[in-house]
């Protein structure tokens, strides 16, 4: 019997090579984007899932009132961890964390490295099994080291490392640690990265020694696991006392400042974040915001995109049906049951599945390198399966084709035997299901591709925003903490002395934009100003920044080497300036760390030294060239600024010859902070794509099958004398009706969902009827483009041939 | 008795109004019976056939079947006397095109759940019978109108039904075409096959025992 259905089906399946082709085409390409876009999703959704205890981790971090709300803070005091776990019950194990750029040398070889500074309990709270060495007592001696397998690889090749030494240079020292354990590789879906981890106490004295038992100085992070059955939210109300008493000459300054507490009475709040949500939490009104927006969103264009595909294979099969009546009402005659029919043809749309699935797994499979590389991501088959995820795959596939072929099969089957075999069917709503369809392919392709001009505009938007320095010309490159940074600096500035094409040479602690390691960075500070509170971001820098960035003074005049006083002097930004409230702000003076006076020497025009998408937050500039300067910036000329690139990266490899170099164009760095939006825009943008495609595929269809079964029509229609083009407008109306209906119902919808997607934007565009005319219009010509080759065919037609074949 | 129709009524409403297709339908089939259906077109006997066949329902009357009341049976356990009791031969041979002839004998075996080895058998029994075995892997469209109706009947006859109903049999071949056809039912008839033809053919009609002739529904002699 099987075996007889199959035979049927392939041949019948050959006989209609057409459609067969034009299922199996979408419902293949449908399945490869469907099954690359899960991984995704997939992989993004099971972020940190790999920890055995991540239910009950917890990041603890605090929202503050502040004169502008309430806000977040993450960094913890030195004695934190302690205190908590010792006066607030609930805390099964803690461990503070700190990570941080190592430079590491073994033998000749010399590494920048992701560190971990964290407690021993940090291995018993995260899962990081260890594969190699002690298991037990990691780093609970401040003299070994724990690595990860790929750098000891990297480190020794294929030789032993477990007991090996390597020199970690902290605090312009060299200082040896053993390699007591190593781990197992971090996955790739852990929001923690490391190389190495050290005992929190080996972190440099300005961290750590220099700040035990002081809580007012917060430089790191702490999580924990609570204990068996405490609730979080319980947790969070238990701490309060505890805040009050470790907080309480902050506490003090917030009420003298007259800031408002929140519902609770708190002015600190101690708050939990659950660690398995750690990689979806924004911060949002001084709370962290769980979202999983996004890997669903691309979950559900994956969805979208098989439904499309169903939706042509639904269209086609019912359409096809009335060729099969014959037969169904045949086997019936033969002895055939319904439910046998149903499943023949059920097993008819199973086996197309299938197949497609098939092939679209192989595809996904030959397809993932390009898409790691485009999307960004480590995302594998190898990463998301799970046994689970299998099963969920195949029920999944069944499910849809229990609608897509069931549905068809349904129709034909409930037939009486005299009506099949008349081969009529007379199924009233038939086309109002197609129409139906229709539309919804057509609203759902509308709505992609609106949503993706959008994303795109904003995009744009967002890079050829004028953020305020110049970010054309500049190129920005980390030092290696190797040489003292003032030294490497000066180095550099000699070396590129009479470059052409070098105009400016400068440094900071922090880098503007994302850098090519990867790293962002913002420091700030609150201090006392004529009895308020004032907050304030800050940068380090050295001469020349102003000049090198372009940056624009409106008022007073930037830092001088001409005067020695500017290691006193500030220079700050026109938010800074509106929250100082001084008529003049260059008169003002500010005493800071304890005694020493500054003076503000000139108010910058405010440029975009955070993220493109915030508000410019108030900023300090400081003159300190002999601080930590990670960040050299480069100005370069305009004519040809790649030479310019290549002769900094000489001038680099004399300075440093085993280091990196990791410079890039400024505008690059803010190109890296639009990764998200990007990344957004290329998965919508190519589902849209595909849905346009695939579409487009079904309304081919539809419209070779309406042509067809029109045909006698069309030949009376021309021989009483209708003209080409009215007959062509006739056939094509009908399906453009649905197009214009789909973007009816498409685009308020859509309007609805980009609004709400560009309130996150500080500096966002205004939507505007045109972009989403132009989804419309991309809609309808490819439509009517798609129709037309087989309307205008049939209205070309001969109609006597036309009529004789009827 | 095999079979029984006892004041059949069938008829469906349009405007309002019932039309009749059948009007007191009474008739007796014996087993081994041969019996020929004529009447003008649409005069109702395809209609009546569906019926005797279970394809159809009728709205009043009484069916009998080896004594089993047909219209207050199951519809599983009517498929079940339908599939072990009933062959089927239509005008238009309606064989399933995508199916050799093999297969298409093959097929009510199929539904009947029949072994395979004892399929085998059957199917060899009836290409032999029909001396069609050399054209047993073609597919209907390389077959002749008057070839493709003997698979019909081949097909129909291969589960051994105790009733074998027939429309229009010869209605799409030629003379010779269809004497063979008639010759063959005759000789079935006379293996004991119970056999109700519909035709419009009185030479054909004349290969049975009993003719009955139908006028708008209603039988006007028998
Ligand atoms: N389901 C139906 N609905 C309406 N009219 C029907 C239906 N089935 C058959 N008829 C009508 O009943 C009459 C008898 O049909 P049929 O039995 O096929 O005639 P015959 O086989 O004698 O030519 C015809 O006029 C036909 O149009
Ligand atoms: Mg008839």
């Amino acid at each position: 019997m099987i075996k007889n259905y199959f035979k049927i089906a392939l041949r019948n399946l050959w006989k209609d090579k057409t459609f067969t082709g034009l299922n199996i085409l979408g419902l293949t390409v449908a399945f490869t984007v469907a099954i690359l876009l899960s991984i995704y999703a997939l992989f993004e959704l099971s972020y940190d899932r790999f920890h055995k205890n991540v239910d009950s981790i917890y990041h603890i971090y605090a929202s503050e009132q502040t004169p502008d709300g309430p806000g977040v803070s993450t960094a913890k005091p030195i004695p934190f961890a302690d205190a908590l776990q010792r006066e607030v019950p609930g805390v099964e194990k803690i461990t503070k964390y700190m990570g941080g750029n190592v430079l590491i040398t073994h033998g000749n070889k010399e590494l920048r490295m992701e560190a971990a500074y964290v407690d021993p309990d940090f291995f018993s709270i995260f899962s990081f099994p260890v594969i190699k060495g002690n298991k037990q007592h990691l780093i609970e001696d401040q003299s070994s080291i724990v690595i990860t397998e790929k750098t000891a690889k990297i480190l020794f090749g294929e030789e032993n490392a477990l007991g090996r030494t390597v020199n970690i240079l902290q605090q312009g020292q060299q200082r040896p640690y053993t390699i007591s354990s190593i781990l197992e590789d971090i996955p790739a879906q852990s929001t923690m990265r490391f190389n190495l981890a050290l005992n929190f106490k080996n972190q440099s004295d300005f961290v750590y020694a220099d700040n035990i038992g002081n809580w007012e100085k917060s430089n790191h992070s702490v999580y924990l696991k609570l204990s068996e059955g405490v609730v979080p939210t319980q947790f969070e109300k238990a701490t309060r006392d505890f805040t009050a008493l470790h907080y309480k000459d902050d506490i003090k300054d917030f009420k003298r400042d007259g800031i408002q507490p929140d519902k609770n009475g708190q002015y600190i709040q101690q708050r939990l974040l659950g660690y398995k949500d750690i990689h979806f939490a924004t911060e949002k009104n001084g709370n962290a915001d769980t979202s999983r927006l996004y890997p669903f969103l691309i979950l559900g264009i994956a969805f979208l995109v098989l439904f499309i595909a169903s939706a042509n294979f639904i269209n086609m099969s019912i359409a096809k049906s009335a060729g099969r009546l014959r037969e169904i009402g045949m086997r019936k005659t033969l002895g055939a049951s319904k439910a046998q029919l149903f499943f023949q043809f059920w097993g008819e749309s199973v086996l197309i599945y299938f197949m497609s699935a098939l092939i679209g797994i192989v595809l996904a499979n030959l397809l993932l390198g390009q898409f790691q590389t485009i999307f960004r991501t480590s995302a594998a088959f190898g990463n998301v399966i799970s046994p689970s995820i299998v099963i969920a795959f195949f029920i999944g596939v069944m499910v849809i084709t229990l609608i897509s072929g069931g549905y068809p099969s349904l129709l034909m089957t409930k037939l009486s035997t005299i009506q099949s075999l008349k081969g009529k069917l007379e199924v009233t709503g038939k086309n109002r299901l197609r129409d139906g369809l229709l539309i919804l392919q057509f609203g759902i392709t509308i709505l992609l591709i609106s949503g993706t001009l959008v994303l795109w505009d904003q995009l744009e938007y967002m890079r050829n925003k004028d953020v305020g320095f110049n970010k054309e010309q500049v190129i920005a490159f980390p030092l290696n903490g190797k040489r003292e940074d003032a030294q490497a600096i000066q180095l550099m500035r000699n070396e590129l002395a009479d470059t052409p094409g070098i105009v400016n040479i400068t440094a900071s602690n922090n880098i503007l934009g994302l850098g090519k390691d990867g790293t962002s960075s913002t420091s700030a500070m609150g201090f006392d100003y004529k009895g308020r509170g004032v907050k304030t971001n800050i940068l380090i820098v050295d001469h020349d920044y102003t000049e090198t960035l372009d940056l624009e003074i409106i008022k007073g005049r930037s830092f001088s080497r001409d005067f020695k006083s500017d290691s006193l002097g500030l220079i700050i930004n026109q938010a800074m300036a509106d929250q100082l409230q001084e008529k003049d702000p260059l008169q003002t003076q500010i005493i800071l760390f304890d005694s020493i006076n500054y003076s503000v020497l000139g108010v910058v025009k405010d440029f975009n030294f955070q993220g493109f998408d915030k508000s410019i937050e108030p900023l300090t500039l400081f003159l300190n060239p002999k601080w930590n300067m990670r960040n050299v910036y480069v100005k370069v000329s305009g004519n040809n600024p790649l030479q310019s690139m290549s002769r900094i990266e000489q001038a680099w490899a004399k300075i440093e010859p085993n280091a990196e170099f990791l410079g890039s164009f400024l505008d690059e760095n803010i190109d890296r902070t639009l990764t998200r939006e990007r990344l957004m825009t290329t998965m919508i943008g190519s589902g849209s794509i595909l849905a346009v495609i695939l579409s487009c595929v079904g309304l081919f269809a539809m419209s070779l099958l309406v042509v067809t079964q029109r045909r006698k029509e069309i030949g009376i229609r021309k021989v009483v004398g209708a003209s080409v083009s009215t007959i062509t407008l006739l056939l094509t109306k009908e399906f453009l009706k649905l197009v214009l209906i789909a973007f009816l119902i498409a685009t308020p919808i859509a309007w609805w969902f980009t609004s709400q997607w560009l309130q996150g934007y500080v500096y966002r565009i205004d939507l505007s009827v045109l972009t989403f005319l132009l989804a419309g219009g991309i809609v309808l010509v490819i439509a009517i483009a798609t129709i037309s080759t087989k309307t205008i065919g049939a209205a070309t037609q001969n109609p006597v041939k036309s009529l004789r074949t009827e | 008795m095999l079979l029984e129709l006892k004041n059949i009524f069938k008829w469906v409403n349009s405007g309002g109004n019932r039309v009749f297709l059948l009007k007191d339908i009474n008739l007796q089939v014996e087993e081994g019976a041969f019996i020929s259906i004529m009447g003008l077109s649409g005069s109702g006997k395809s209609t009546m056939l569906n019926v005797l066949g279970m394809l159809d329902t009728f709205d009043e009357g009484e069916y009998l079947f080896n004594e089993q009341p047909v219209h207050q049976l199951k519809e599983k356990h009517r498929s079940r006397l339908f599939k072990e009791n009933m062959g089927f031969v239509f005008q238009a041979y309606h064989l399933i095109d995508e199916l050799t002839v093999y297969e298409n004998i093959e097929t009510p075996l199929l539904y009947k759940k029949i072994k395979s080895s004892e399929r085998k058998a059957l199917v060899s029994d009836m290409l032999d019978r029909f001396n069609i075995v050399g054209k047993k892997d073609l597919f209907p469209a390389q077959l002749s109108g008057g070839q493709q109706q003997l698979v019909g009947v081949a097909r129909a006859l291969v589960s051994k039904p105790k009733l074998l109903l027939a429309d229009e049999p010869t209605g799409n071949l030629n003379s010779k075409q269809g004497e063979e056809i008639m010759e063959l039912f005759k000789q079935l008839n006379q293996e004991g096959v119970t056999i109700v033809q519909v035709t419009h053919s009185e030479k054909n009609a004349a290969y049975g025992s009993q003719i009955i002739e139908l006028l708008d529904g209603r039988v006007i002699s028998r």
